[in-house]
């Protein structure tokens, strides 16, 4: 299991954009192709494939977390030290039982 | 943060919704096609019998027989296979209209759909729901067809020419009757 947890699933928020952008693309792209191809040899079965065959492509470049979309990470603040850390997280549960 | 299973689901999704774009696409581009087209249709051989219907009432009805000629190329009507029917329409005492359907045949797409038939045999019974066959004047057959389209709506159309018989005013009664 700690393999499977180690395989990094994550994108960047920019990368999420340009996944997204770039899967949009690609399935209108070849539908629209497959329409105008469908329509010329009169088979809507070949458009569907066509899309299917975009659906397909777009699925492989835009799922998988490729390397592509983690260019830039988040700056996450750096972790305290042990001491100041549990006196803030004690503040932070006092907070939220007032709140309560 | 999206995770695999999200952006897969964007994708699914996405792809779905243009394949529904492109099949209204594909309805829109055949709504407004006319499907009617000419249909020549002759009667061979006709007699009517008087026989007893043990599906329905036991009772003595008319039955009628024919062999009919059927010529008409359908092969510009496809958009995705065709259903063809032929229907005896006819008055009676008993009822202003009175339709049978008499033949009918499915043509798949990319199936020879210039139709020659010569002396063909009707595929179902023609029984008549009391005497109102034997001499009858006008009997109409005509062909109607519905268009099984990819996508869209489900037409029935009616041919262009029909063919109007008549049956003989006496029964057969002889037990076998060869049509062909």
């Amino acid at each position: 299991m700690d393999f499977i947890n180690k395989i990094p699933t994550h994108m960047d928020f920019e990368g999420q954009a340009r996944a997204e952008k770039l899967s949009r693309v690609i399935i209108t792209l070849f539908g629209f192709v497959g329409l105008v191809w469908g329509y010329i040899i009169q088979q809507f079965s070949q458009t569907v494939y066509i899309l299917g065959a975009g659906f397909v492509l777009a699925a492989l470049l835009t799922i998988p977390p490729w390397p592509l979309y983690r260019k830039k990470p988040l700056n996450w603040q750096k972790a305290k030290g042990e001491t100041e850390s549990v006196s803030t997280s004690s503040d932070s549960t006092k907070k939220n039982k007032k709140k309560n | 943060m999206h995770s695999i299973l999200q952006r897969g689901n964007a994708i699914l999704a996405y792809t779905l919704s243009v394949l529904a774009c492109l099949t209204f696409v594909c309805f829109a581009s055949t709504v407004l096609l006319n499907y009617r087209t000419h249909a020549d249709l002759n009667t061979v051989k006709v007699v009517v019998k008087n026989v007893p219907d043990y599906s329905a009432s036991r009772e003595k009805n008319d039955l009628g027989f024919l062999t009919f000629d059927l010529h008409t190329d359908l092969s510009h009507l496809f958009n995705w296979n065709l259903f063809l029917y032929l229907t005896a329409e006819y008055e009676t005492a008993n009822n202003k209209l009175n339709q049978v359907v008499l033949w009918d045949k499915i043509i798949l797409r990319g199936e020879n759909a210039v139709l020659d038939f010569k002396n063909m045999n009707t595929k179902y019974y023609f029984w008549d729901d009391g005497n109102g066959l034997k001499g009858n004047n006008n009997i109409t057959l005509t062909l109607s067809w519905n268009i099984i389209p990819n996508a869209g709506l489900l037409p029935n159309i009616f041919a262009h020419g029909s063919h109007s018989f008549q049956f003989p005013v006496d029964y057969t009664t002889s037990r076998m009757v060869r049509l062909n």
